[in-house]
């Protein structure tokens, strides 16, 4: 955590020279203020150092359209859903703006390298490189990182995505066909593979 | 991506620092303010680098009477022996690295007038903001429950030594022995804390100990998240666990330490291990401060956590009245970085943006077993209140692949928060 709050504080400089226009940052004090409670669970400034996903880096788009899914029972979770229901729209987006501002962090995983390399053939081979980048960086703002995001969020959420008695978002139902073929071994080969990338 | 975090940092720190930080930056001649903290628990540190983070010229001092700090949460792994005692414990050398003064000392007063703190070290420490999280006392409503008593029947309510003691009494204890948990009356700090003491006892004892059971002998009639660990019980602790409420003479009102006894109305009880956890009510050093009400505890403005009593001083954790939430580790986190930007505000001469908070209390009632309850608040001129639709209990019946990831999520919870508070 040292060099993030002192990303913080490196802020100061610039910080005091703005303080006279202190109220017109209040936009975004209001994306802190909901977001400082996010910690507890996803870590100081959404950089996750457990199994609970980072949150952030990942694109307003794609943050702000997940934790809504979660919100209106659209997307399966073990807690997101409770939580995403205590957030308005606005208190949604200003918290969606706050983390896609942050960049991602460098996470350091022990994973199996026989596993990672197992899956990214299957990554390659399945076709999830198309949405997802050759290793797990994805181009287009709706579909979210993948590589150096936590093996057992991942390997959850694909064994979410395939379990049709889950509610998932629209923009997942693809996957849901493509992880139908594979089995527990596959999906955690895959997960291991996008933890292993930086 | 090709920057490693300090990189990153470098190239960008400026303009992403603020934008992530969000609340304008107060910034005055250096040392000009001073905030003491005093309590390095879940409220304390989380108060002190949130202040330093958003005030970065004010002087913090963070005064915490010992060298270490145990954490409750997952001290109850520790006497499941999922854990060991060194997994809860952490240091200061993470928070003084941000520039916060660490004291290690016992504060014994404070002069709200002078706006100064004294020590038992014979330090007086001035203050502009003061900020306590003392967390919780214990009350006597148990006859004999003294001192000398806790060390035969640990309560094991503030982990440390006490924790130590009652694995160590759960260890030596023979098979077939009988280990009474003695819950408390509400309110007290974490509200199914008992419920998941009893289940990691009852992991071990089903593992180690498989002719042993465990009473839980109950000041209550019923307790938080009770469906879901009668639901757990019955599929991992059968005929391990027994549940004693207080219609059916389970509430104790003495004991007899040497004897090894615990009395209810109309019994007695000479348990193999007896663990009590006493009735509590605000650190003894916030009523000596005069910061409670009739109540035991601090009433606060619930927007800000400055205290209704004392001006200047703001009251977190365990030992304030917090409208609904409860007293727990994850509120008095929330209640910290609250209590902060207030400052900061006040300090700045700025409106604080609208408060939010949250907490959530994970349950672990085998390692592979999690359960939880979450709400989301805000504040109204009512005080604080969950917001309606938000939070809840895990399902009941939900597969053992939803409760095997909300016990992966549980662990992440304990290594994401005690960073944001001592890392
Ligand atoms: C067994 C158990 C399990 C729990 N599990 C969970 C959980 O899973 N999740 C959760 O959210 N909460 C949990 N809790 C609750 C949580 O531990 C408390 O709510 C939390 O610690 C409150 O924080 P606090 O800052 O008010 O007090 P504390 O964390 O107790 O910190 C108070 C600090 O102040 C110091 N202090 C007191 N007086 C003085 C003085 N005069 N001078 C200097 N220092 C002083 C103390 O030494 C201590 O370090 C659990 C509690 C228990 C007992
Ligand atoms: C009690 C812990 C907890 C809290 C508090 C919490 N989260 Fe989550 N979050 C999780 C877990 C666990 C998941 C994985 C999904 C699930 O099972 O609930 C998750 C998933 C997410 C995701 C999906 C990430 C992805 O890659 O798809 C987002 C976004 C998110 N949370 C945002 C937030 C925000 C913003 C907050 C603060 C308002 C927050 N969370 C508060 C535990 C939490
Ligand atoms: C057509 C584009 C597309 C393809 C192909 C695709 N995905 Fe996805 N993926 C998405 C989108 C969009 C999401 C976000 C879904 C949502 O909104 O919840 C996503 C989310 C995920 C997530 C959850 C990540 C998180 O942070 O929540 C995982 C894991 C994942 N995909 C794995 C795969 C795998 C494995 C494959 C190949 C078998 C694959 N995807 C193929 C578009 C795609």
């Amino acid at each position: 955590m040292h060099h993030k709050l002192s990303r913080i504080l490196a802020a100061s400089v610039l910080g005091s020279a703005l303080l006279s226009g202190a109220t017109t940052a209040s936009a975004d004090a209001t994306g802190a203020m909901v977001s400082n409670p996010c910690a507890g669970c996803h870590g100081i400034e959404g950089a996750s150092q457990g199994q609970a996903p980072v949150i952030a880096g990942l694109s307003q788009m794609y943050l702000a359209s997940t934790m809504k899914a979660y919100r209106d029972g659209q997307r399966y979770a073990t807690i997101m859903d409770r939580i995403a229901k205590g957030y308005t729209d606005a208190q949604i987006d200003a918290m969606s703006g706050h983390f896609a501002n942050i960049g991602w962090p460098t996470n350091n995983q022990t994973v199996d390298a026989d596993q990672a390399a197992k899956g990214q053939k299957l990554h390659t081979s399945s076709g999830c490189a198309g949405c997802h980048g050759a290793t797990g960086v994805s181009m287009m703002p709706n579909a979210p990182r993948l590589a150096g995001q936590y093996a057992g969020f991942l390997e959850q959420q694909m064994h979410d995505y395939k379990d049709a008695a889950k509610a998932i978002p629209p923009g997942a139902m693809v996957m849901r066909s493509m992880l139908a073929a594979m089995s527990d071994e596959d999906i955690a080969a895959l997960a291991a593979f996008y933890a292993s990338q930086k | 991506m090709a920057f490693n975090r300090r990189e990153f940092v470098k190239l960008t720190g400026a303009t992403a620092g603020l934008a992530t930080l969000g609340l304008p930056l107060v910034s005055r001649a250096k040392g000009s303010v001073s905030i003491v903290v005093i309590g390095g628990g879940y409220g304390g540190a989380t108060a002190a680098k949130y202040c330093r983070a958003y005030m970065p010229d004010a002087k913090v001092t963070l005064i915490e009477k010992n060298k270490y700090y145990y954490s409750c949460p997952f001290s109850n792994e520790v006497l499941g022996g999922e854990s060991k005692i060194e997994d809860v414990r952490f240091g200061y050398d993470g928070i003084a690295s941000h520039g916060i003064d660490v004291v290690i000392d016992e504060v014994t007063g404070v002069d709200p007038a002078a706006k100064s703190v004294a020590t038992k070290g014979g330090k007086n420490v001035s203050y502009d903001y003061l900020v306590v999280s003392p967390g919780v006392s214990f009350k006597n409503n148990i006859e004999g429950y003294d001192e000398a008593a806790m060390e035969k029947m640990p309560h094991a309510w503030k982990a440390g030594p006490q924790t130590t003691l009652l694995r160590k009494q759960l260890e030596e204890m023979e098979d077939g022995g009988v280990v009474m948990l003695v819950a408390p009356p509400n309110p007290f700090r974490c509200p199914p804390g008992p419920y998941e003491r009893a289940s990691q006892i009852a992991h071990y004892l089903k593992h180690h100990k498989p002719k042993s059971k465990l009473i839980i002998m109950d000041s209550k009639d019923k307790f938080s998240k009770q469906g879901l660990f009668m639901e757990g019980w019955k599929a991992n602790y059968d005929g391990i666990i027994e549940w004693r409420k207080a219609a059916d003479d389970g509430k104790v009102v003495g004991v007899d330490a040497n004897e090894g006894i615990l009395r209810t109305e109309f019994e007695e009880h000479k348990p193999a291990v007896a663990n009590v956890i006493p009735a509590q009510t605000a650190g003894a050093l916030a009523s000596a401060i005069g910061l409670t009400n009739e109540s035991g505890w601090c009433p606060v403005d619930q927007r800000t956590f400055e205290s209704s009593i004392i001006k200047d001083v703001y009251v977190i954790g365990d030992s304030c009245i917090a409208g609904k939430m409860p007293k727990s580790g994850y509120a008095a986190n929330s209640q910290g970085k609250v209590a902060a930007a207030a400052i900061a505000a006040k300090v700045g001469g700025y409106d604080m943006p609208d408060p939010s908070y949250v907490n959530t209390c994970y349950s672990l009632i085998t390692p592979d077993w999690g359960i939880s309850v979450a709400a989301v608040y805000q504040y109204t001129p009512e005080g604080i209140v969950g917001v309606k639709g938000a939070g809840g209990l895990s399902p009941m019946g939900a597969p053992e692949s939803t409760r095997k990831a909300e016990a992966m999520y549980a662990r992440s919870w304990f290594r994401n928060i005690t960073t944001d508070l001592f890392g």
